[in-house]
Parts: C-alpha cells; structure tokens; sequence
C-alpha cells in the first residue's frame, strides 16, 4: 500500500463508516459496523498498519488525518449507540404503562361517630380552658339525679321529662349528666371546674327529633367571685371556638331547678349571622340551658354557699351535632347505618 | 298555656303587637313557641237575617234560606234546619274564607239549585267545635255587619311554655302582670263588682275543713236563679282559642274566670248538694266515686274529697263527681274556690292517672289570696250571663297564710349577677313587679312575697328577679380565672385511643341504645341483667350485658340496606348486676362481614377470624399490651372452631371469632361475620404507655428461611415460641410468612415457614454460628413437634 492508496482509503472509509454506523438500527449491529469501521481486520486498521512503511512526512500527515477520521467514526459511534439505548428504554418504558385513572390501594379506612367527632370538640375547648373531664355513672341513685339537684320527690320538675327506673330500688337511668357535678362537689373541695360528657336517659319514643338515649356535656364552675356575667364569657368563648369568631350569645330567663339565676342561651346563626335562615329560623340557635348553681345545691354538697358562687350548663351533644352537620332525623345517630356514617370519614381528631 | 292577646290586653293595655309581645316575653323568661292566628282565614263572613226558610226541592235532608245582609236578598242551601225567620246568622258569600275550610266558598249548584254561599256552624267560624247547627247570633247586630269585627276576632294567641316554677303564668293576668313590669303600663284589676241578694249565702250552707294542711282555704259562694244560655260568642272564642271546651254559661264562666285569674273554680248543683253544705276530709280507703267523666274511681286515705254532708262529691283539685254535676235544669249554684296543698293534688293526679286544667294549676301551686278573688270574678259572669242572684257573703273556713319575707343584699346581688346593684335599682325592680319592698339600708332590702309568687323563698329567687327586670341582656362577658391545667382521666384517654386505633384499621364507629330484648340476652347468652321496670317498649325492657347483639343488629341493617363490606365497632357501657348493684364496664366490640376486598388490585374475598383478629392484634399494640396469648374458644355466640378467648396472663381481655353459622343464618346475614369483644377496664389495667428505647443495632443480621413440615392439627404458636426460645438471644425477629399443605406434602401435614433475621449486639455473626442456632430451632422443634426442616 501506498501513501496515495491509504489517502484513497481513508476517504473511502470515512464515507462507509459514517454511513453503516447512521443506518446500524440496533445495539448489535452497531456493534458489527464498529468491527467493521474500527476492527482489527477492517480497511482503517489495515492502514494503520501500513503507516509504519511510509516515510516520515507521509507517516506524519497521514496518521493525523488516520486519527481524525478514528475519532470521527467514534464519536460517530458514541452517538448512534447514545441514540440507541434511548429508543430502547423508550420502548421497554412503553411497554411498562399502565393505567393511572385505576383507583389507587389503599388500607380501608373507618370513620369516628359524628357524636364522639362533636363531643371530642367541645370538650376539647374547654379543657384547653383549663376544664378536666369528670364522669360518673349511668345508673344513679336518686339522691345525684333528683333531691341533691333541688328536686325533691313532689317537685313539679320530676314531672318534666319521665325517667327509666331500673329494678334496683332508688336508683334510676340518669336524666343529666348533671348529676357528675354533685358527685364532684361532694369529693372535691373549690375550686372546681369540670366538664362531665356522658350518655342520659329519657323515657321517650324515639322520633325524629327524641331519643330515649342521648348525651350532654355538662359543665360546672365553683370558686369564689362566679357570677353571671363569668357564665355568659365562658359560653360565649366556647361558642366562639365552635362555632366562628364573630359569634354572639344572647341569654334569655329559663327555669331548672338546680340553678338560680337560670337561663336559655342561644347563639347567633353560624350561617346567616343572626339574619334568619333555614338552619335557625329567626337568626338564633338555641343552644343549651344553664345558670348560676343554685345554692341549696351547694347546701347539698357541703360547700359554703355564701364563700362560693357558680355556674353550670348543659349542652346537647345531638344538638350540637345536628346544627353544626345539617342532620334533620335524630334517629341517624343511633341507627347504624353505614350510608350516615361514611359521611363523616376523615373528621375528628 | 294559650293566652289570647285581646284578653292579655284588657289588664295590660299596651300597644305592642302580637310579636313584640312574644319577644318581649321570652326575653323575661315566659317563652312564646308559637304564635297563633285561629281566625287569620275568617274574611267575609257578614251577619245576614233569615227572611224564609223552607224545604229544597229535591232533598229531604236540605233546606233553602233566604237572607238578607242589608243589600240584595241572597238563597243559599243550608244542610241543618235550626234557624227560623227573623234570626241572624253569619253569611259566607262566594269569595268568603272561614278558619275550617281550606278554600274561599263560590256559589254552586247543591242539587240542583244555586247556592249563593253558605250560613256558618260555630265550627266553621272556628269559635267552638260544634257543628251540629248554624250559629244563631244572639246579639242585635245590623244586618251586613262584619262579623269578625263585630266580635273582635281580629285576634291572636300566644303559646307560652310556662315552666314549673311559674304558676302564675297559667293566667291571662299573670301574663298581663309580667307585661306590666316591662313595659311600665299599668296593670287593670278584673271587675268584680256584685250586686248582691238580700239573702246571705253562709245562712244557706256550711263549709268544714277536715284536713287544714291539705286544704288550708275553702271558700264558697251561692248563685241562685240562673238561667240556662250559651255564653257571649267572643267568650266562647277566647275559651277555645284557649283550649277549653265552651259548655253553658254557668260553667263557662268559672273556666273564664280560672283562666283569667289562675284560680280553679267548680260549680255544683246546689240542689243535689246534701245538707247542703261541704266537708273537705281524707278519702276513706277504697272510697269511691264517679268523675264527670263517667268513670267510677277508687281512693287512698292519701287523696283529698269534697264532700257533702253525706257523700263525696268531687275529687279535691282534680275534678267534680256525677252526684252535684250542673244540668240544665240546674237553678241554684254552690261556687267552690280553694286552695289546696300542692304535693297532694299531684299525688292524687298520679294515683288516678287523671290530668285537668285545675289540677295542673294547684299542683304547681295557687295564690292563696286569689281564692275570693276567683270566686267573685265568677259570681259576677254569672249574672251577667246567666242572671241569677248572687247571695250577700261567701262561707268560707281556713285562710290565707301570711305572706312570706324574704330579703336581698344588694352586694350579694352584685356579686351573683356580675355588674353593680344598688338598694335603689333592686326596689325599683321588685316595685315593676308590683311586690312591695323596704329597703332597711343600703345593703338590705326587705320584700314581701304576694301569693301568687311561690316560686320566691329565698334570696337568690330574688336575685333572679332583678336580674330579670333589668334583662339577661345587661348583663356582662367574663372569664373566671381558672388556675389549672385541663385534661381528660385516664380511662376516658384510654377509650380515645381505642377509638382511634379501630379508626385507623377501617372499621365505623357506631353508638347504639343502651336497651336490649329478651331476644337479645338469649343471643348474648347475657347473665345478671338489669331489668328496667317501665320501659317503653318490650324491646327496651333490659339494659345491655354486652355490646355484640346491638352491634350485629346493626350489621344485619346494613346489610338488608345492600351495604358492601360492612365493619362497624362501639365502644359503650355495659351494665350488670352484681350482689343487688349495677355494675357498669365499658367494652368494646366489632363486627365485620362481607367484601374486605375494596378495589380491583386486591383479590376479591370476604371477612374472616383473622381480620378481627388482625384488628384486635392493632389495638392491643396501640394499647400498649405487649404480653397476651390466645385462649380456648370462646364459647356462644362464637363458632367453636374459629373463635378464641384472649388472654393476658391469668385475665381474659375478650374474645375474637366468626359468629356461630347458626346465629348468622338466624340474624339471615349469609356468609362469615367477624367479630371480637374486649373488656376495655381488664385492657387498660394491662395496658402500658411507656417506651423504653435500645440502641439502633450496628451489626448486620443474618437472615434464614426455614420451613417446617409439622401436622395438620399442630398449631402455629406454641412452634413459634418453641423456636423463639430455641433460638435464644441471637433471633431478633421471626415471622411467620408462609402456612402451606397440600402436595409435595404427605397427608395430613402442612409447612410452616418463618424468616428469621439473627443479630448479635457486639459483632457479625458467622455463618456458622447462625448454622447452630438453626441446629438448635431443628432439634427442639423435631422432638416437640416432630417437625421436619424442609429448607434453610
């Protein structure tokens, strides 16, 4: 071989290698075009070969341009093998899709009672209040549910709501959670400040709005210097975190006969701000009933009714949970039913 | 308690509408529910006179009318023949509305002639429910006058819920009294002007009270010579816009007169009166006697009678007897008024089961004072509406008790309410309220209590008041300073938890009645219940032993309801008797059938044992129950084979399984129902909330499979921990990840495989030291358990 053959050559392999390594169309026979550009027996190494029988000055020019075109066919070749794999991956990647609008797995989930969701609520706030959970038991005996709270037997009050007895003489289904507040009183000294969440017991057919089964939180505070205005301020502050900031709370005169003064409380509508609408009818939600601790019922309890003053209220936990979630049939509550209870997936603490 | 406005403003004549009343009232403690219109759809309606009445042509029940009211004459088909020329009666042309029909009237055709509106029954005018006749006015009006108008009916009720403390709310007056003090308009005093006979009433009866603590006032008038007429329409109007039920005159009037002052009132036919006078004296028991209902009642010598000089004639309080009921024939009235002791009206109502308008108002308490008040009010409505002479005097035994003084400290009322009262300010409220007041000095202000307030004994009832007068609405927000820190008791924390952990393993919690059946204790198998003694329902007639009954009662619901995958738990109380108290526990329970299986990525399958005890198995960990074992089967309602109790140590903290198939196929659920039970007290008293932290291990461990041939019937854990002791220190964590049988396998056999990842605290284990713990696990398990190594 001459140095004009080599220069023949080389032009000749860098229009072939060029040209099999654009049209190798997979990684194997990119490999076959490599051994075929740059082998051991293709035509380029044959020239390389030859370089070492040329005089210098064509040893020289020609194993530069010999280098060039190497490093063409490899950059060449760098890329044709670059583009390759990508198209590869492209295609095991396609062949990996799935469907993304399938629903996802997932652990079931369950869902907390919209009473315990409330009940939770409420007595949250308060105990953030500085409040601490009392309870007592379901079954009282007539002295926590009825004559420690100023009902006396021949008390017109005993006439209100009828109560479930149980066989056991004396004792009956407690009607107010109340009855935690003197059991409270009568082993703890003042100051006191409680709430007792619990179920009570009416003897009532259950309809759409009553339930013979229902649960109150009660509350109760006992100190020196309790007044009125203190019960509208707690209130008020527990309506404001239940219900929304802007929440006022109007009192109006009512009659239970374990406190003195006794008074009805609404607060504002949450939806219409006291407007009127579908949820409160004339802008007012009634919302539970309370007052100052009637002294005789700290007579009861073995505390100084002059030293010490308090209040106490009742809410209603289905109350609370009707407003609040629009539930129109108390009986959903106790029922069971799935269809009710899904709706409160993922609320509560 | 109905309180007629028009009536309410006879004694208050305030200007305030209907509403403002109703605002103003409930602001002070007397709550208007609702707000009553009884005549809103009386329009039209004019007064006509009866120029002819006669038969209609094709009808033997109907007769034509032909009136006139003042302008052109009018026939209208009347279906009741009780009116006569020259009456007048009220006419509802076409165009007409009247309170008892839906639509405004029209002129139509009434078999075969045309009807040119209709003559009104005092039903349809909705002033009594009597519809036997068309009303026949009494009065002489001019024809074509506006009914309504001419009776005043443009008119509206308040519905008051009076609580118990306030009788006196169950009066037209005592509501007018209340009206007075808020609004500062001066009450009026009914009229109780008489003109009174010649004749003295106590020359013609007595009067003796046997029994002066039951009834401390008795008090009678005499009526003589009464004619027999209904009472005014507008009279019979506010009687049934009250609730009452307009009788005669007579009769009418005490009811009048009892709504109007609260005092109950009853006439007697003086004639049929032995003696005649009245004794008040215990029943004798078994005494008996026929009510003016017709029923004939038993008594104790706990109820109170009234009698005559021979027999009991009413039940004191409660209601009159047949013996002296008022007739039409009656002449002469003996009028009682009385004042009896509260808890014994409320007894006798309970005994008989008997409730009326006056024992509801003297088992909450009269106005001692009130009783020649009521007597008098009632004597004069009678002559004015019957005629009659009234006899000089009353007879009377017992009186009044004297007013009761009570006394406010104005700084103790400062205190109560939370804003600043002087002596003045607290006067000035008990003088709205029309009960005179001293003030002794700047700190003490006497009252004196007048009758009708038997709510007011002591000083916070007066306290009540001034709050009350100034309104809730004066007062003040504020918070008391509460000095401690907040929180809930630990077992009332522990029922939280539970709740949560059962949340976050997919099951709804749901809360049930406490109550449960006979049905129910047979399915719980439920010892020591206890019974209620005045259910409501059979059903109700127990309170529950145990949470499961209720719980797949639920499930069964759910299910009917095509509920998929149902998983419902409750964590509530239980009750039982124990040496003759209530024990309460709380529990806890769940159940689940169905589909567990939620998506298309999971294989479809259904509830089974080891969801439940999947679950239960969270709950103990979340609880903090680190040490517990399975127990024998649980026993009904379990299924023997896939249920078992749980134990810790000694004590069972409840029981997991499927249902026993037959309960299933009874509650009709088809298919496997998971459940569990856990006695939440016995849980807790295991339960442990600390954490007790060892050092990350900084060794790598070594893991090993091995699988175990063993026998069908050998149970997995007692292998487990064979293997777990067998391994010693070295084995950090074993589970159990595959339970296989069938071929290669012999029959009767199955494999057990556990990955076992080993660990040493302080080096590498070597691959032969990790050969001998295997060795060690192989022996052991081969010579308990004869248990053949397949792998490792």
């Amino acid at each position: 071989m001459d140095p004009q053959e080599a220069r023949r050559i080389l032009d000749e392999e860098r229009e072939r290698g060029l040209s099999m390594i654009a049209s190798a169309d997979s990684s194997e026979a990119l490999d076959a075009a490599k051994v075929g550009v740059l082998g051991r027996k293709s035509r380029f190494s044959q020239v390389q070969r030859a370089l070492g029988s040329f005089d210098p000055e064509d040893r020289k020019r020609l194993g530069m341009a010999a280098n060039e075109l190497r490093e063409a066919l490899q950059s060449a070749l760098d890329e044709r093998s670059r583009a390759l794999a990508g198209a590869e991956q492209a295609r095991l990647l396609e062949g990996d899709r799935i469907d993304v609008t399938l629903p996802g797995r997932r652990l079931r989930t369950g869902s907390l009672h919209p009473l315990t969701i409330v009940e939770d609520e409420m007595v949250g706030i308060f105990t953030r209040m500085g409040y601490r959970v009392e309870e007592g038991p379901e079954i009282e005996d007539d002295w926590h549910n009825f004559e420690a709270l100023n009902i006396p037997p021949d008390h017109p009050a005993r006439t209100m709501k009828d109560s479930l007895y149980v066989e056991i003489p004396g004792f009956l289904l407690r009607t107010e959670t109340s009855a935690v507040q003197i059991r409270t009183m009568e082993s703890q000294d003042p100051p006191v400040y409680i709430v007792a969440p619990g179920r009570t017991y009416r003897r009532e057919a259950v309809d759409a709005t009553h339930l013979s089964v229902f649960h109150q939180v009660e509350g109760l505070a006992v100190d020196e210097g309790i007044s009125f205005a203190d019960l509208k301020g707690t209130l008020e502050t527990f309506a404001r975190a239940l219900f929304g900031p802007d929440r006022r709370v109007r009192m109006n005169p009512d009659y239970f006969p374990f406190v003195e003064p006794g008074c009805q409380v609404a607060v504002s509508c949450f939806k219409c701000d006291g407007t009127g609408c579908a949820v409160c009818g004339n802008g007012w939600i009634e919302l539970l009933g309370a007052g100052m601790v009637h002294p005789k019922v700290l007579e009861n309890c073995g505390i100084d009714a002059e030293r010490y003053t308090g209040f106490a209220f009742g809410i209603g936990v289905e109350r609370v949970a009707m407003v609040r979630h629009g539930v129109s049939d108390m009986r959903m509550f106790v029922e069971g039913d799935v269809r009710f209870l899904q709706q409160f997936q993922g609320a509560g603490a | 308690m109905k309180i007629v406005v028009s009536w309410l403003k006879e004694y208050c004549p305030t200007d305030l509408s209907s509403d403002e009343l109703a605002e103003l009232l409930t602001a002070k403690g007397a709550e208007v529910e609702e707000i009553e219109r009884p005549w809103d759809r009386l329009k039209g309606v004019v007064v006509a006179r009866v120029l002819e009445v006669r038969d209609h042509p094709n009808s033997d029940t109907l007769c034509l009318a032909r009136v006139t009211a003042g302008d052109a004459e009018r026939e209208v088909v009347v279906g009741v023949r009780n009116m006569m020329p020259g009456d007048l009666v009220p006419l509802a042309g076409p165009g007409a509305t009247v309170p008892a029909l839906p639509e405004p009237l029209s002129a139509r055709k009434i078999r075969g002639v045309v009807s040119d509106g209709m003559l009104c029954s005092p039903w349809e005018l909705g002033i009594t429910t009597e519809h036997t006749g068309i009303l026949v006015i009494p009065d002489d009006l001019q024809p074509g006058t506006d009914f309504k108008q001419a009776y005043g009916l443009d008119d509206s009720v308040l519905d008051i819920e009076v609580t118990p403390n306030r009788p006196d709310f169950l009066s037209v007056i005592g509501i007018a009294r209340e009206v007075a003090a808020a609004t500062g308009v001066p009450l009026r005093v009914p009229d109780v002007a008489l003109d009174e006979d010649d004749e003295k009433a106590d020359e013609v009866a007595t009067v003796e009270i046997l029994d002066l603590e039951r009834c401390p006032r008795y008090l009678a008038r005499i009526v003589r010579g009464i004619g027999h007429s209904p009472s005014p329409i507008r009279v019979q109007a506010r009687l049934t816009a009250s609730g009452m039920r307009p009788l005669s005159a007579a009769v009418d009037a005490t009811n009048y007169a009892m709504l109007e002052i609260g005092q109950p009132l009853h006439p007697f036919d003086l004639a049929r009166l032995k003696g005649p006078g009245i004794v008040v004296r215990p029943a004798n028991d078994g005494e008996r006697l026929v009510t003016l209902d017709g029923v004939e009642r038993a008594f104790t010598s706990d109820d109170l009678l009234i009698c005559d000089t021979e027999r009991p004639v009413a039940v004191a309080g409660v209601m009159g007897g047949a013996v002296a009921e008022m007739s039409g024939s009656t002449a002469d009235v003996l009028l009682e008024s009385a004042w009896f002791e509260r808890g014994g009206i409320q007894r006798t109502r309970r005994r008989i089961g008997l409730s009326t308008e006056a024992s509801t108002r003297f088992e909450r308490g009269t106005d001692p004072e009130a009783v020649p008040l009521g007597a008098d009010r009632a004597c004069r409505l009678i002559a004015e509406w019957c005629g009659g002479r009234v006899l000089a005097g009353s007879v009377e035994a017992g009186g009044a008790a004297e007013r009761r003084r009570v006394s406010l400290r104005p700084s103790r009322a400062s205190l109560v309410i939370g804003y600043p009262v002087s002596a003045a300010d607290a006067a000035r409220a008990f003088d709205r309220l029309g009960m005179a007041c001293e003030v002794e000095d700047q700190d003490l202000v006497a009252v004196e209590v007048p009758g009708y307030r038997v709510d007011i004994e002591r000083e916070v009832d007066l306290i009540e008041e001034v709050v009350r007068v100034q309104g809730y609405e004066r007062v003040g927000s504020t918070v008391p300073p509460v000095r401690q820190v907040g929180g809930v008791p630990p077992a009332y924390g522990f029922r939280a938890l539970l709740r949560g952990s059962l949340r976050r393993s997919g099951i709804r919690e749901v809360r049930l009645l406490s109550f449960a059946s006979q049905e129910d204790m047979e399915m719980a198998g439920g010892d020591d219940p206890i019974r209620i003694t005045n259910p409501l329902q059979a059903d109700e007639a127990f309170l529950r032993t145990r949470l499961l009954p209720g719980l797949l009662r639920s499930v069964q619901r759910n299910v009917y309801r095509h509920v998929r995958g149902v998983a419902l738990f409750e964590v509530g109380t239980v009750f039982r008797m124990k040496d003759g108290a209530a024990d309460e526990r709380p529990s806890l329970a769940l159940a689940m059938t169905g589909p567990a299986s939620q998506t298309w990525a999971e294989p479809p399958r259904s509830f089974d044992f080891f969801d439940a005890k999947g679950v239960l198995e969270a709950l103990l960990e979340d609880a903090g129950v680190r040490h517990w074992s399975v127990g024998p089967p649980a026993g009904w309602p379990f299924h023997p084979g896939r249920s078992a109790a749980i134990l810790a140590g000694e004590d069972a903290l409840g029981m997991v399984g499927e249902i026993h198939p037959s309960l299933v196929e009874r509650l009709d659920l088809g298919g496997r129902v998971a459940a569990a039970e856990v006695d939440v007290q016995v849980l807790m008293a295991h339960a442990s909330s600390e954490i007790e932290v060892r050092d990350v291990p900084r060794f790598p461990p070594v893991r090993r499979d091995l699988a175990f041939v063993v026998d069908t019937a050998t149970p997995a854990a007692p292998v487990q921990a064979a293997l777990l002791e067998a391994g010693g220190d070295l084995i950090e964590t074993c589970l159990l990840f595959d339970v296989f049988s069938g071929p290669p396998l012999g029959q009767g056999k199955k494999s057990l495989a556990f990955s076992i990842d080993l660990r040493a605290p302080d080096r590498t284990l070597t691959d032969e030291e990790a050969d001998a713990v295997v060795r060690r696990i192989a022996e052991r398990l081969a010579s308990e358990f004869g248990a053949e190594l397949r792998a490792g």
